[in-house]
């Protein structure tokens, strides 16, 4: 490493830190002014409860074991959702396409709330299913229209001349997407794929509003209980933060392991 | 049709093209009523100024452009609407591309296995002894775990031909597969080309190297604004030319 990189990256993280301490000290000097009293042990008991020796999952922990189930399936479904969309839309036949563009558009034109709602009242009764299935099925719905246009974008970024070569090789459509344009697709569209991915856990507290009970949702509780309000959505951020965080670092991972962009 | 299959067998010929028309939107004509027969083991050169549908012709062999009205036959297969012929012709022509097209995500061997495998189904070690016989051919016997990218123009294109000899077609098209390259590389191409044309490889050849299409060529077609403006064997075709157009352009490449 560049002598002149190492003095920007340090000049980068103090710039960094004086932030961080600039945005805690609004934040004291704004409690203070409020006349707020600090109570950071207490929360401790909503995140783990000691009782009979033994240490159990408080409120808050069982609360994010919730939010990372409901993401993580909803991230597996949108990713399949994205993909049989983008596939359709970019397929020969024509209803396939429609299909796909009237999902997409009916999705991406109305609120996330909107939807969740819509979901949890009408859809649910009808079809007789939980709140947690429903937050699922809202939420992979949702994302899944914006992963299928990341991934549209990542197909037709492939040049033409791969298609070329796969079918003068005799390679079917189905053997070209598989073994070589998707795998370049995709590797060119994880950056991408990653936000969304961020965007997929932080839009997961609105499922709160259903009352299904993530992180938020426990929050919420719990402050409506005790009034700690700092402290609990401090720690709530801190916890989304954690998960979106390990998200981009296993990302970043991925990336320098397949290297090769054409 | 029946005649057409007849003549095929019988003079072994195996590209019979026929009264091919093609119009892009525009409107473009970049075949206009092109007939051709490429016998077994021969080497047809095409030749023509840029933009005269040489290109096009190529494509349209092996079914990568559909024409607007004429007659392809390759090795006793039409080239119609059935997926089966299609198919049947795809996996008997092989193409090389002056990009090279190779996969850049997958090594060499994983470049030349792939479609042995999914196309051909063949098992890893029968395709693996394929491959390393065929990189030894055009060779690149070391190069099996290189990506595309840690190689020059001239090898990419060495391993793009051995992907396309892979699948033992029976026929191989060349679209310019020297002109992206650096001099001091179309050498090694070449010579891989010549190589296969000695074999007794059918080739069609597009190419501006006109020493080549002079030494390995046994036929040569001129095209000009979509038309074939004069075919013949090579030796007559370089030096007894019939058409005035044909003239005028030698004297301007040779
Ligand atoms: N996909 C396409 N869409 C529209 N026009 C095209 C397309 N492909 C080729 N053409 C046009 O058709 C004509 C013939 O093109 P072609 O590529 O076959 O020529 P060529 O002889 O191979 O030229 P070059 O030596 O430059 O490669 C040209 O006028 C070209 O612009
Ligand atoms: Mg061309």
């Amino acid at each position: 490493m560049s002598t002149s990189r190492r003095v920007s990256i340090i000049r980068d993280l103090v710039l960094y830190v004086l932030t961080c301490i600039g945005l805690v000290w609004l934040v004291l000097r704004g409690a203070e002014q409020l006349g707020y009293q600090w109570h950071w042990r207490q929360v401790a008991h909503h995140l783990i409860v000691m009782g009979d020796g033994s240490l159990t999952a408080g409120p808050l922990i069982r609360g994010l074991l919730v939010t990372m189930e409901i993401t993580l399936v909803s991230l597996v479904l949108a990713g399949g959702i994205g993909l049989t969309v983008a596939l359709l839309r970019l397929s020969s036949s024509r209803l396939g396409r429609c299909a796909a563009r009237v999902y997409l558009e009916s999705i991406r034109n109305t609120p996330l709330l909107v939807q969740i709602f819509f979901f949890y009242f009408v859809v649910a009764p009808l079809f007789d299913i939980g709140r947690t299935t429903t937050a699922i099925l809202a939420l992979s719905l949702f994302e899944g229209a914006y992963v299928s246009e990341i991934i549209r974008a990542g197909i037709i970024s492939i040049g033409r001349g791969q298609w070329e070569a796969c079918y003068s090789l005799g390679l079917s459509r189905t053997q070209s997407y598989r073994a070589v344009i998707l795998p370049q697709a995709l590797r060119r569209i994880l950056p991408p794929l990653t936000s969304q991915a961020v965007s997929l856990i932080k839009d997961s507290a609105l499922v709160s509003t259903i009352a299904v009970y993530d992180v938020t949702m426990a929050g919420r509780t719990i402050v409506a209980d005790t009034f700690l309000v700092f402290e609990v959505w401090f720690v709530v951020a801190a916890l989304y933060l954690t998960l979106t965080l390990s998200l981009s670092a296993l990302a970043s991972r991925l990336e320098r392991r397949f290297p090769r962009v054409a | 049709m029946q005649t057409i299959l007849d003549a095929t067998s019988a003079d072994q010929v195996v590209i019979v093209a026929d009264h091919l028309r093609k119009n892009f939107p525009g409107p473009v004509v970049a075949l206009d009523d092109c007939s051709l027969q490429v016998r077994r083991g021969e080497v047809m050169v095409v030749i023509g100024p840029s933009g005269s549908g040489k290109s096009t012709l190529l494509r349209c062999l092996n079914g990568l452009e559909t024409v607007d009205s004429g007659r392809i036959v390759i090795d006793t297969v039409p080239l119609d609407d059935q997926e089966t012929h299609r198919l049947a012709i795809r996996r008997r022509v092989g193409m090389v591309f002056q990009s090279f097209n190779l996969f850049p995500h997958l090594t060499v061997e994983g470049n030349i296995n792939l479609a042995q495998r999914l196309v051909r189904g063949r098992s890893r070690t029968a395709a693996l002894a394929t491959t390393v016989s065929l990189l030894d051919k055009v060779g690149l016997a070391d190069a099996l775990h290189r990506y595309p990218d840690e190689l020059s123009g001239g090898q990419q294109q060495r391993v793009a031909i051995a992907r396309a000899l892979a699948m033992h077609p029976k026929v191989m098209l060349f679209d310019e597969a020297t002109s992206a390259l650096d001099p001091e590389m179309i050498g090694e191409v070449l010579d891989v080309m010549r190589t296969l044309a000695a074999e007794g490889m059918t080739m069609v050849v597009v190419t501006h190297e006109m020493g080549f299409a002079r030494e390995v060529g046994d036929r040569v077609v001129f095209m000009e604004q979509g038309r074939i403006v004069e075919q013949a064997a090579t030796d007559d075709f370089f030096q007894r030319p019939a058409k005035e157009r044909t003239r005028a352009f030698l004297g301007l490449v040779v």
